[in-house]
């Protein structure tokens, strides 16, 4: 049984959340340990990318909550070129299929990328972050408005045949008035939910632990918030999507799927224990074992 | 100015590392809020180095994030792995109720550990308050050392007999905040005139990070290579979140795979 995103055929419903996993070769090399082949994945969905290279924020850049974890790593990353000479050149030796993050600033740095990205064959398919909170421009405030989104959709859709995934955020009144806008602009599949924004404060000081303020909030705190997203946009577009959010248990995946999703990916519970999605596709393939 | 002492590629540390089950064979208090933990971790203890860490996962699954420890001594015959650490949040205060026999999920060998340089004699190891458990077992690979220990009081000084026991109580400076133990005053005191009097071939400090900054800084000016050991907030342990970055001379390293222990010269304080 195969599962299909939007054209994109995966052997089974499991992939990585984004900047969780690097591009897949450190986590790789600890599986290699138990005989567990990176490949055991659907697809690897890789850190986010953009045209040129970004710094990150600076300051504390994760802070733990009760069954949650604040983030504000800010998208760094080495930029496409140096993606695609160290990571996809890796990748494109794994045998698995690779949906690759794209971040910008500014629509046409999504489809520059996307653009550049379309000439390596070791790409399956784009997922566009749309939902970063940790970033001041580009990232969640194209996902807020349903006109931007569609517009950057658009734009992607435009540069690439291959299947496109845009990453939603729970950080709106309606997320079902953005899934829309994506779909109506082309997007073939939707991802989500990318991270609840939160704040935390320094018990010692009363001001923000994070030099934005704001930062993402991921893991088991906020499954029930990307179930009912799930859900909500299930019944409201006809794509299909991938559900993501605190998934850390064979019953989380069940949930997932149960509520419209046709694929999972698993973030927060990877830095937990590193072995939850050889874990899950385990239980999943041998539900009786 | 002393030449970098390595350049700043991964870890090989952290693609050997194991994930695997240790059962605890003792967690004492050595003091109110210091406490070592012994794990059975034979796998990870034939191949730990000095300096290099082991990311525990606390058994209350409230906790997501799993808690990075240096270890103060590794003996891979026993096969056994000594953790010494302070409770300062939920995680430790979790940690430090965990009893004999209880199975903890260890993630390790991670990150790079010290690299004196090659033919080092004579080294200066500078140590602030639990920080000084990681210099413990690079204090037993160096043929000859002096050991500057500094603490808030003398409740909080970590391994001083052991050091002892390694480079004799007479290569053993002990300094405390409050002149509880050893003479009154901060471990730099001491590290200054240490640096003033002996031709020393390498500098390791571990502690708070203004006072690596300082015995750094000393270090530099007596024109001997230093390297420093850097905590950071950190989620994976294995190099993919980019949650424990510092930042160096040339850009963003990540503490958990280029570090924890970074040269000196390196690091953009």
């Amino acid at each position: 049984m195969t599962i299909n995103i939007g054209g994109l055929t995966l052997k089974n419903p499991f992939t990585t959340a984004s900047g969780t996993f690097g591009s897949g070769r450190e986590l790789a090399a600890l599986w290699a340990e138990r005989g567990i082949p990176l490949n055991v994945l659907g697809a690897v969905t890789t850190k986010g990318v953009s045209l040129e290279p970004w710094p990150g924020n600076d300051g504390v850049r994760v802070a733990e909550t009760a069954s949650g974890l604040l983030n504000s790593i800010g998208l760094q990353n080495p930029g496409v070129e140096a993606f695609c000479a160290k990571d996809l050149a890796w990748l494109a030796t794994q045998d698995v299929p690779v949906i690759a993050n794209v971040s910008g600033h500014a629509e046409a740095d999504y489809a520059a990328v996307i653009r550049r990205l379309d000439r390596e064959p070791a790409v399956s398919a784009y997922e566009l972050n749309i939902s970063c909170p940790n970033v001041d421009s580009g990232g969640m405030a194209f996902g807020v408005d349903p006109v931007a989104a569609a517009r950057v959709t658009a734009a992607c859709r435009a540069a690439t045949a291959r299947p496109l995934i845009v990453k939603l955020t729970p950080n709106v009144t309606d997320i079902t008035v953005i899934a829309r806008a994506a779909v109506d602009a082309g997007a073939d599949a939707l991802s989500l939910i990318n991270t609840v924004a939160g704040l935390a404060l320094d018990p010692q000081t009363g001001q923000p632990v994070f030099d934005r303020g704001v930062a993402g909030l991921s893991g088991p705190a906020i499954k029930p918030i990307a179930l009912y997203a799930v859900a909500r946009v299930h019944a409201a577009v006809a794509v299909p999507l991938i559900g993501m959010g605190g998934i850390t248990t064979g019953q989380d995946v069940r949930d997932f799927l149960a509520a419209g999703a046709t694929a999972v990916a698993v973030g927060t519970a990877t830095f937990t224990d590193p072995f939850t999605l050889p874990r899950l596709i385990a239980e999943w393939t041998h539900p009786s074992a | 100015m002393t030449a970098p002492l390595c350049h700043p590629e991964r870890s090989e540390g952290s693609l050997r590392a194991k994930s695997l089950a240790a059962t605890t064979l003792q967690n004492r208090a050595l003091t109110t809020d210091l406490f070592q933990l012994t794990l059975d971790a034979p796998a990870i203890a034939a191949t730990l180095a000095p300096g290099q860490f082991v990311h525990l996962r606390l058994p209350n699954p409230a906790h997501v994030l799993r808690r990075p420890f240096s270890v103060s001594a590794a003996n891979p015959e026993a096969g056994t792995l000594d953790i010494v650490y302070q409770v300062v949040g939920a995680g430790t205060a979790e940690l430090s109720g965990v009893t004999r026999g209880a199975s903890l999920d260890v993630l390790g060998p991670l990150g790079r550990g010290w690299r004196p340089p090659v033919g080092t004699r004579h080294a200066l190891l500078v140590g602030g308050g639990v920080g000084a458990a990681p210099l413990l077992p690079l204090a037993q690979s160096l043929p000859a050392a002096d050991v500057v220990l500094g603490a808030q009081t003398a409740a909080r000084l970590v391994g001083h007999a052991d050091f002892a026991g390694r480079v004799g109580a007479d290569h053993v400076y002990i300094t405390t905040d409050d002149g509880s133990a050893g003479q009154p005053g901060f471990a730099t005191d001491v590290t200054r005139d240490l640096l003033a009097a002996h031709p020393y071939d390498y500098v390791a400090t571990c502690g708070p990070e203004p006072m690596q900054r300082l015995v750094a800084a000393l270090a530099r000016a007596a024109d001997v290579p230093c390297q420093v050991s850097l905590e950071r907030r950190m989620a994976c342990g294995v190099g993919v979140c980019l949650s424990c970055v510092v930042t160096t001379t040339t850009g963003r390293a990540r503490a958990c795979a280029e570090g924890p222990v970074f040269d000196a010269a390196e690091v953009a304080w």
